[in-house]
């Protein structure tokens, strides 16, 4: 490592992410922006490394986003995300035999959901509900699946067992995010095959490639414009992209994240 | 979807304003729903969607339009707009920019291959005409005809020439080992092994255990070339595959008559290291000139020989089945040195080279191991009478003099003027194989 390179920080989610990042390391390299990464065990790692200068850029959840801007009093700067970070959404999902009339409907009935540092699977969930009427705290029984704490959703098991538990009836219904759902449904995950979507949440941001302010302007640009060039067609980017989960970065911004803001705060996630 | 109370950013994507732009398709996804059908049909229809047109897809679930984005979105796809219908809602899906195979597209449908009689499918009609065009090393493991997808680890194949390794009839020999499967437990008549006499039986069984000991290295040197020809050769893979099975089938048969009457042999040395010399050999067409035309070929008349005087209706079945696959194995390696001594004038000396190159390795062998020797001889005279065993050693030294000549008949098939042919047939291994 050279000290002319970026560092860049990931959480370790799953053992794929060291074959993302070994081939985007490359890549980068060859684009004429060296950037090595650092993998952490968890986002609250992460955002403490961008906080101390220990990484550059942060490659953070929604959540760990969040908080780490709200650290800096909003002195951050995005470069970038994937497609699917655009239109990130949650939904409900309820079983097909006992479908629900309306979000209020799920009054005195029990809510699945997952990791509570997740904020497709808890956070923002609970926050749509609320703006639909729904205090779920309250007017629900809520089952939590607190299993990937720190990694926020990302390894997609607590989602796997909101889906398990209402398929087999210990939850009336159950929230997670429509790409784990679509991807388990994908995937032939058994349970799913009973369910149904019964409310989308409406669209927000999920993750992206987070900076502080006070980071080089231009370089920023120039590493901006290497990741939005990687071509999902390319066959040497393709296996990487694939498993990142991305088939065209975008610029990204700032615009999609407020949902998210208003429910940290309002959840007291943000002191 | 109900959003009463929430607050759209007018910056993310808003779905409930369909694109004002005419849907390029329409689909009536009637009651399918997504892990249902739904997906193989919305395939099916972007398909025909241009990148970056819209498929607009109506259905009258509630639920299916609310995955519809998740869906989307995996599959590369993007929801633009969904709207409310009389009969349900309609939802518009703009067909992703990205390639989903990389690869060139699927030709045009073509002219299937020809039938025989019977409505037969050969493997020797399904390229149509001629040996292929030299395959692409790095094509990795795509069957005949298809169309790779790109990446950058492929598999890379060592044998991706024609010339290196394919034989005019090979397509017909692939199709002659599929015909001609035998089942050595079933169609040998086991029982009749077990009434030989003492020395009788030991003669027997020692010939069989020469006769296992050297299919090993039958079996070996094909199958270590196997995992090296490319699939875009698939006559060869399928031909050296039926090679390894007939051999595993020699060996059972073999050891299984070896161990059938009582008896045990030895594995000899001197045969030992006449069979490693030939798996020294990495060259394919090397390889087959000493496997195939050479040692094989030479069993041909061993086999024949046993056949014929076999002391018991189980050898001689035996013999004479492994004789009808040894034919297949001798018939392609005559017909793959005749094309490429035919289509590579320089490659005489190096066949020549390579036989001689085995022999120098086997200068301290000295003769077929009288132990073998002298197993035929009882094994055909199934006595120790001097009279009969006078016989018996006379036919075994005709089927010597038989081996030389058709040794050198088959080199001359090859291609090989009559001189050179005799010159290899007498560096050829006393091992036999």
């Amino acid at each position: 490592m050279s000290g002319a390179e970026l560092r860049l920080g990931a959480v370790s989610y799953h053992p794929r992410v060291v074959t993302v990042w070994e081939r985007f390391r490359t890549y980068f390299a060859d684009r004429g922006v060296p950037t090595d990464y650092i993998l952490y065990s968890n986002y609250e790692r992460l955002v403490e490394g961008v906080l101390d200068g220990s990484v550059e850029i942060g490659w953070n959840t929604n959540t760990a986003f969040v908080r780490l801007d709200h650290e800096v009093g909003g002195q951050t700067r995005i470069l970038g995300m994937r497609d699917v970070d655009l239109d990130w959404s949650t939904v409900l999902v309820t079983r097909k035999d006992r479908p629900l009339d309306g979000v209020a409907d799920l009054a005195g009935r029990v809510l699945a959901l997952g990791s509570r540092d997740s904020g497709h699977a808890a956070i923002l969930p609970l926050h749509y509900l609320a703006q639909e009427g729904l205090d779920a705290g309250t007017q629900c029984g809520l089952i939590r699946f607190d299993t990937d704490i720190g990694k926020h959703g990302d390894t997609g098991d607590s989602e796997l067992h909101v889906v398990r538990a209402v398929s087999e009836g210990n939850a009336d219904a159950g929230v997670l995010s429509a790409a784990y759902f679509s991807a388990f449904r994908a995937d032939g995950v058994p349970q799913v095959a009973d369910l149904e979507v019964s409310w989308r949440s409406p669209p927000y941001y999920h993750c992206n490639f987070t900076v502080l302010e006070t980071f080089d302007l231009e370089l920023g640009e120039r590493w901006s414009q290497a990741l939005l060039a990687m071509d999902y067609d390319d066959e040497s980017l393709r296996p990487a992209m694939e498993l990142e989960g991305v088939r065209r970065w975008h610029p990204g911004g700032q615009a999609g994240y407020e949902s998210l803001r208003d429910a940290m705060r309002e959840q007291g996630l943000l002191s | 979807m109900s959003q009463s109370g929430a607050r759209p950013d007018h910056r993310l994507a808003d779905r409930r304003h369909p694109d004002r732009r005419l849907p390029d398709h329409r689909l009536d996804a009637e009651h399918l729903e997504l892990g249902g059908g739904l997906e193989v049909l919305l395939a099916a229809a972007l398909e025909r969607v241009p990148p970056g047109g819209v498929l607009e897809v109506r259905t009258p679930s509630r639920a299916v339009a609310l995955e519809l984005p998740g869906w989307a979105r995996l599959a590369g796809h993007e929801v633009v707009g969904e709207a409310p219908a009389a009969d349900g809602t309609v939802v518009q899906v703009r067909r992703g920019r990205t390639a989903r195979v990389l690869a060139a597209p699927l030709p045009r449908r073509g002219e299937p291959p020809p039938l025989r009689g019977g409505g037969e499918l050969h493997t020797a009609d399904w390229r149509g005409g001629g040996p292929p065009a030299a395959a692409d090393p790095a094509a990795g493991f795509a069957p005949l005809g298809a169309l790779p997808e790109a990446r950058t680890s492929a598999y890379s194949w060592r044998l991706s020439d024609p010339d290196e390794v394919w034989a005019d009839d090979v397509g017909e020999l692939v199709e002659q080992a599929s015909a001609q499967q035998w089942d050595a437990s079933r169609e040998i008549p086991w029982s009749a092994a077990r009434e030989l006499d003492d020395t009788t039986e030991r003669a027997v069984a020692q010939v069989m255990t020469f006769l296992a000991q050297n299919e090993y290295a039958a079996l070996y040197v094909p199958a270590r070339f196997l995992p090296e020809v490319n699939p875009q050769l698939a006559e060869l893979v399928l031909w050296l595959s039926s090679h390894v099975h007939d051999e595993a089938r020699h060996i059972e048969v073999f050891t299984k008559r070896a161990l059938a009457g009582g008896w045990r042999g030895y594995a000899l040395a001197s045969t030992e290291l006449s069979l490693s010399t030939l798996l020294d050999e990495r060259d394919f067409t090397n390889a087959s000139l000493l496997l195939n035309v050479l040692g094989e070929g030479t069993f041909l008349d061993l086999l024949r020989f046993i056949e014929l005087h076999a002391p018991d209706p189980a050898t001689a079945a035996a013999a004479r089945l492994a004789h009808r696959d040894e034919r297949r194995h001798v018939h392609f390696g005559v017909s793959h040195i005749r094309r490429a001594i035919a289509s590579q004038p320089d490659i005489e000396p190096l066949l020549v080279g390579a036989v001689e190159a085995r022999a120098a390795k086997l200068a301290s062998l000295s003769g077929l191991s009288p132990l073998v020797i002298e197993s035929l001889t009882v094994m055909s005279s199934r006595s120790l009478v001097p009279a009969e065993l006078a016989d018996a050693a006379a036919e075994v030294r005709s089927l010597m003099a038989t081996m030389q000549r058709n040794r050198v008949r088959r080199l001359t098939a090859c291609g090989f003027s009559r001189r050179t042919a005799r010159y290899l047939s007498d560096l050829h291994s006393p091992n036999l194989m």
